[in-house]
């Protein structure tokens, strides 16, 4: 980055909304091959549980 | 993945931050400040205040948590963000709680130089969010989650910990990781989360797969310190 760039930038960021860093949009999701699923096998094979969502609840009406 | 749309130097400087925080968690003690900017960021015309402002309450959270003291170059560093980005009137509730879990830890950390109590902002829309939307927004609010920190938004995470639990699952599964560790944080301090959960085993694949990223280091760092009570 040249100097130059390097100052609009600066300017750039001193403008920034503020807010738009602390009310994030949710990022958008890429679901994890099967790969690092035996990843996260061998990260809980320790004894410990693999995650596994909570039983769902039966739903209302 | 791409956590945020934060401009990169900003993004930079609350990395650098973060960085701090976290390596401070592990440690014990807090560098100081001018050590965990860069010195674009740290100069008189830096950004260090909305740096500041973005990471939040959690830019003292060594210090909440080991009870001690900022010095004063911090305090006044946290007090300028306070004061320089004050939510405005249409402000989404993510950013009024973060202001207000601010001036909170001001008030822990140096009553004699904070101003008065200021009254909870609303937390219905949390309560009347689905578990997905719930849990993105406690994991941007992980800074409330402290040990024996009473908020509206704590007391609601309190009641639907199990869709919490299942919103860290779907985090885990969609590779977002910052959104993972948050609501990692959350429950590490919350009772009746399910053992099924495998939380710690959880954490560790979090910070695994981060691939070194510091704002998810912080949390995932602050969630085994809220589990342990220990240094991490």
């Amino acid at each position: 980055m040249t100097s130059t760039e390097k100052v609009t930038e600066v300017i750039r960021t001193q403008d920034i909304d503020i807010d738009a860093a602390l009310d994030p949009v949710e990022a958008d999701g890429v679901f994890r091959d099967s790969r690092e699923c035996a990843a996260l096998a061998v990260a809980g094979g320790k004894g410990e549980v693999l995650l596994s969502p909570p039983t769902p609840r039966p739903k209302k009406g | 993945m791409e956590q945020s749309g934060t401009p990169s130097l900003l993004k930079g400087a609350v990395q650098d931050l973060a960085t701090g925080v976290a390596s401070a968690l592990s440690s014990g003690g807090h560098g100081p400040v001018s050590g965990d900017l860069s010195p674009a960021a740290a100069g008189a015309d830096g950004f260090a205040p909305a740096a500041v402002r973005v990471l939040g309450a959690d830019f003292l959270l060594p210090h909440v948590l080991a009870g001690t003291r900022p010095d004063a170059a911090e305090l006044a560093l946290f007090r300028q963000a306070v004061e320089a980005y004050p939510p405005r009137a249409d402000a989404a509730p993510t950013v009024l709680w973060s202001h207000w879990a601010m001036r909170r830890t001001l008030r822990v950390l140096a009553p004699d130089t904070a101003d008065g109590t200021t009254a909870e902002p609303r937390a219905d829309w949390l309560e009347l969010a689905d578990w997905r939307t719930l849990t993105h927004q406690l994991s941007v609010l992980a800074s409330l989650a402290l040990p024996g920190a009473d908020s509206a938004v704590a007391r609601v995470a309190g009641k639907r910990n199990l869709d919490l639990a299942r919103g860290f699952v779907r985090a885990v599964r969609r590779r977002d990781w910052l959104q993972a560790a948050g609501a990692g944080r959350w429950l590490s301090l919350l009772d009746g989360v399910p053992d099924t959960l495998g939380l710690p085993a959880g954490l560790d694949f979090v910070e695994l797969m981060a691939d070194g990223d510091p704002q998810v280091g912080l949390q995932v760092r602050a969630a085994r310190r809220l589990a342990t009570g220990a240094l991490v």
